[in-house]
């Protein structure tokens, strides 16, 4: 990374400060990302190691490969789908933190929309971290109050009916989210191709191919950006006119 | 239901209580990382918490809906174990399925008589595990993208204003038509967040209040399971 930074320290003094914006938060991103790594495993080893709750090999590994079996794929392409989507900083926030398309993705766009932030620029980057942290807040202290303290006296209190209501969180928040990734594109094309593509990866891909539900959306995500591309409206001037610097 | 008694073992309550030091530590640095290198983007104080704010606002839906699947899951995994895995790092979809074929491969139903203490750390292990992979993942792939991507930008800035776009609406419409598909309710839930979120962008500009941006997906994720509750 120095050699990275070194070699386009020629550039005025802004881009040093954004600089030292990549060079934190990937360094931290990592370091945390580590650290989380390591305490969550802490856990079950303590039971299997320290309270000797052993359950022998054959079982480790068999429940091992289940599981890698089915989210095997998950493993590698959610990473890699969702890169594009959040850019290097927020992606050591987002596999932490969790639910990525249900709840930070909708947050950066928001943040991203309230100010005026044009995709692919360094101040969407900045909001995008900064709307996650925002989001962080919310989602630590509501869990910690809500499932760590009262959590077993809630689960007793709360009718099964808004439990029920709450099942549906997903498309709930899917539609609004769409909305506004429709607005926050930049060019027309990029919206009739990537909703073409996504249609296409649940009414043909999917559909006919239904194995293919674990690696569709990257294959979605992928054709989307690849086809967008190349088909952009080379003329330099996007939906706003807003050239980048 | 058959609660494992070393679910609230005391070191597991540590170690959740350290993934959510570990979180706040990340979100502390990351916060100013940006308060820093604001300026530099174009960017005043008074935005950057605005995009703090539009965050937080916009995380409390889910965050709720995230909170009762988790309460409900309490008497299976225990406190500490629901924090870490189903509030955090996974998501309750994932980590049940994990879960249930982690103790199928003991031969036990999960909450059953046979689901004892040394099942519970099998399962454990596993959700873990499986959602480390997440992580490993990420640290391999993310510098190399991210290397990727400076490249691309020299070469040709054009191509990131797009690239995010497109990503975005192809994913979303992706998840999104999947959903619509599972039932009649979900299509309401679906269609009504979608409609009052175009609504909300049309008054923000009409009435030139950034502010109905900011709270847009909270009142619009609100109306979504207002409509899901009277199409139940």
């Amino acid at each position: 990374m120095t050699t990275q930074s070194a070699s386009a320290s020629t550039s005025a003094p802004p881009t040093t400060s954004l600089q030292g914006f990549d060079r934190t938060t990937s360094r931290w991103g990592r370091g945390t990302m580590l650290a989380g790594l390591a305490i969550s495993l802490a856990g079950p080893l303590y039971l299997m190691f320290g309270l000797d709750y052993w359950p022998g090999w054959s079982p480790v590994v068999q429940a091992w490969v289940s599981v890698a079996v089915v989210f095997g794929v998950f493993w590698v392409a959610e990473p890699i789908t969702y890169f594009p989507m959040l850019g290097s900083a927020a992606s050591y926030q987002a596999f932490m933190i969790g639910n990525i398309a249900n709840k930070l993705l909708p947050s950066a766009i928001t943040a991203q929309q309230a100010i005026g932030a044009k995709q692919g620029t360094k101040k969407a980057e900045i909001a995008a971290v900064t709307a996650i942290v925002g989001a962080a807040a919310v989602h630590l202290v509501s869990l910690l109050v809500f499932v760590g303290l009262l959590g077993t006296w809630l689960a007793s209190l709360i009718p099964d009916s808004v439990a029920e209501v709450f099942g549906y969180i997903v498309p709930a928040v899917l539609g609004p989210v769409l909305v506004q990734a429709f607005m926050a594109a930049r060019q027309h094309r990029t919206r009739v191709i990537a909703l073409a593509c996504g249609a296409a990866g649940v009414f043909v891909l999917v559909r006919f191919v239904p194995s293919s539900s674990v690696y569709a959306m990257a294959v979605c995500v992928t054709a989307a950006i690849a086809l967008s591309l190349a088909l952009r409206d080379r003329t330099g001037t996007t939906d706003d006119e807003e050239a980048t610097a | 239901m058959n609660t494992p008694s070393v679910t609230n073992s005391p070191v597991l309550w540590i170690a959740a209580l350290g993934v959510f030091a570990v979180i706040a530590v990340q979100s502390i640095v990351y916060f100013r990382a940006a308060k820093r290198a604001a300026p530099a983007a174009d960017m005043t104080d008074s935005e950057l918490k605005t995009a703090f704010r539009a965050g937080a606002v916009s995380a409390i839906g889910p965050s709720l809906a995230v909170v009762l699947v988790a309460i409900t899951l309490l008497t299976v995994f225990g406190t500490p174990v629901v924090l870490v895995r189903i509030g955090l790092i996974g998501s309750a979809g994932f980590e049940t399925v994990t879960a249930q074929t982690a103790a199928q491969s003991a031969g036990v139903e999960l909450g059953s008589t046979g689901y004892d203490n040394a099942t519970f750390a099998l399962v454990f292990f596993t959700m873990s595990v499986a959602g480390a992979a997440w992580m490993v993942s990420t640290l391999i792939f993310v510098p190399l993208l991210s290397r990727a991507d400076r490249r691309i930008r020299k070469l040709n800035p054009a191509v990131m204003t797009i690239v995010p776009g497109a990503a975005m609406i192809a994913g979303f419409s992706y998840l999104g038509l999947t959903e619509v598909r599972k039932s009649g309710v979900h299509l309401a839930a679906f269609l009504t967040g979608a409609l009052v979120m175009m609504l909300l962008q049309v008054a923000a500009v009409r009435l030139r209040r950034t502010w109905l941006k900011e709270w847009s997906v909270g009142i619009s994720v609100a109306a979504a399971l207002g409509a899901a509750a009277i199409a139940l």
